[in-house]
């Protein structure tokens, strides 16, 4: 259950990266899960070479933390290559990010070879926690924290901040936000960035707890794919929701009847498709 | 302030606008006269940048503005109201207004800029909380060029801005409109109906079939045959 949680606090950031480019760009950035695997990859050499450096164990999350964000540099220049097709047909997004998952797929390979990486001997290093009879590490719980933080931040930065409220104005009428002096390539910019490190951050905050494979990007970005259908596109409350239903369905099909976990998830994104094809959280307006 | 020169405008492969010359005047009020489907729409976006002539100039104080993007258009002081309002519903009516302050940084600070917003359509002040989707048509309207003014534009773009509404606000909007321009705003306003032709503008142009078919006032308008044929005793 909690597993579920923890989980779902990085399904989370992965698609709320997804909605927010989505909601503002409409592209549909099928890179989002590498984004995630190259946050991963890049936490385990970061935190590798901060131990190394003498870094006392326990400051290791912060490593990760600044791994992700620094990593979110990379949003810029692959923004630059996704503004030849804003303006064409998905079919050619799709392609274009599909092609952007093949290629960081390669560099991962090309920088960490294909054995799976390990971040070995850090994940417990703030023990363990009893919960209701259960042990969980205070790292699950640490990163818990840091998804709902990143998610309370998330709705502060949309709803009241100036550029958070340009965002929305802008993924509701771009015409009418370059109307009112919206320099849309600067938004753009801005806003794929930090969708990047989104995706950035949930793959380092995830590697304590897993081996880095050059895999778990697509599957994360299958599971992504069921938050959004489930939440509804475009909508970070619908992230955040979505991203737990799948998580704990996870963790509690995991623990019970492993055969099924996969099936569980399709099963709720089934029923939303045809109870509510827009999904739980669907904006009123397109 | 504003000189639109020879513009050719193609959508695809119609050819929509065809030689359009207009100019707008320092604190001038400007009518485009024209049926639905006449170019009115076209004229105006492509003067805020939204398509781009194949010919024609669009000069505005010093600057050519028809290879520029819009929201540069926009910092040089060109707002612009669309006839189906763009009203962002996620956003308050305060936000709405806000966002222009934002922006474009003017001389004038940005709470004058919202008060004199609020000034124009006091209405509107009751209602800075609600969201974008809790205003009726008039309201939506009224906001859409609240919003336009926060921009402290130089010259105001509407297109239909009386579309849709109820004779009882017609006059209440048409006041607002002569109070923008006692605030030194010009005018270029799209309208599809002669008799909502404020009796203060100073010009007046018909288009028709996506060529100018008629300049001068509005008196001459009234007591032109070829105007009234197009666009005259209708009251639609």
């Amino acid at each position: 259950m909690l597993g579920g949680v923890f989980h779902a606090a990085v399904l989370f950031l992965v698609a709320a990266g997804l909605q927010l480019v989505f909601g503002v760009q409409r592209i549909l950035n099928l890179a989002c899960g590498s984004f995630y695997a190259l946050g991963a990859y890049t936490g385990v050499s970061a935190v590798g070479w901060a131990l190394g450096a003498g870094l006392p164990a326990p400051l290791f999350v912060l490593v990760l933390l600044a791994a992700g964000v620094a990593l979110a540099a990379i949003g810029p220049p692959i923004e630059r290559l996704l503004r030849t097709i804003y303006d064409r047909d998905e079919a050619f997004q799709l392609l274009l990010t599909f092609a952007l998952v093949l290629m960081l797929e390669d560099v991962i390979r090309f920088v960490w070879g294909t054995a799976p990486v390990q971040l070995g001997g850090v994940y417990l290093v703030y023990g363990q926690a009893r919960i209701a009879s259960t042990t969980v590490p205070v790292y699950n719980l640490v990163v818990i924290a840091a998804g709902a933080l990143i998610a309370l931040g998330m709705g502060w930065f949309l709803a009241r901040s100036r550029f958070g409220r340009i965002v929305r104005a802008t993924a509701e009428n771009r015409e009418m936000a370059e109307a009112l002096g919206v320099d849309m390539s600067r938004v753009y910019v801005r806003v794929f960035t930090l969708g990047v490190g989104l995706g950035t951050v949930g793959g380092a905050l995830v590697i304590p707890a897993t081996a880095a494979m050059n895999e778990m990007g697509i599957e994360l970005i299958v599971e992504a794919f069921a938050v959004v259908v489930i939440g509804g596109l475009g909508s970070m409350r619908g992230a955040a929701a979505g991203a737990l239903i799948v998580g704990v369905l996870k963790g509690v099909a995991i623990a019970t009847w492993p055969e099924v976990e996969m099936l569980a998830i399709y099963v709720i994104v089934i029923a939303v498709l045809v109870l509510r094809p827009a999904g739980l959280f669907a904006r009123a307006t397109a | 302030m504003l000189r639109v020169t020879g513009l050719d405008v193609f959508i695809d492969a119609s050819h929509i606008l065809r030689d359009v010359s207009l100019e707008v005047g320092e604190r001038q009020v400007v009518c485009l006269v024209g049926r639905n489907g006449a170019g009115k729409t076209t004229t105006l976006r492509t003067i805020m940048g939204y398509r781009r002539p194949a010919r024609g100039t669009i000069a505005f104080r010093d600057a050519a503005l028809e290879r520029m993007p819009t929201h540069a258009i926009a910092a040089r002081g060109l707002a612009f109201s669309p006839e189906d309002s763009g009203i962002f519903a996620d956003l308050t009516v305060a936000e709405n207004i806000e966002i222009a302050t934002w922006t474009r940084p003017t001389g004038r600070p940005g709470a004058e800029r919202i008060a004199r917003a609020y000034d124009v359509f006091p209405r509107l002040r009751g209602y800075a909380a609600r969201g974008g989707t809790q205003l009726s048509g008039g309201e939506r309207k009224m906001l859409s060029i609240a919003r336009a003014l926060a921009l402290d534009p130089e010259l105001l773009l509407l297109d239909e801005p009386f579309e849709g509404l109820s004779p009882a606000i017609i006059p209440t909007l048409a006041e607002s409109l002569a109070a923008i321009t006692r605030l030194g705003c010009g005018l270029l306003i799209a309208e599809s109906n002669i008799h909502h032709v404020p009796p203060w503008t100073d010009r007046l142009y018909v288009i028709e079939r996506g060529e100018i078919i008629f300049a001068g006032t509005l008196d001459q308008a009234h007591r032109d045959g070829s105007v009234l044929r197009v666009i005259g005793g209708k009251a639609s």
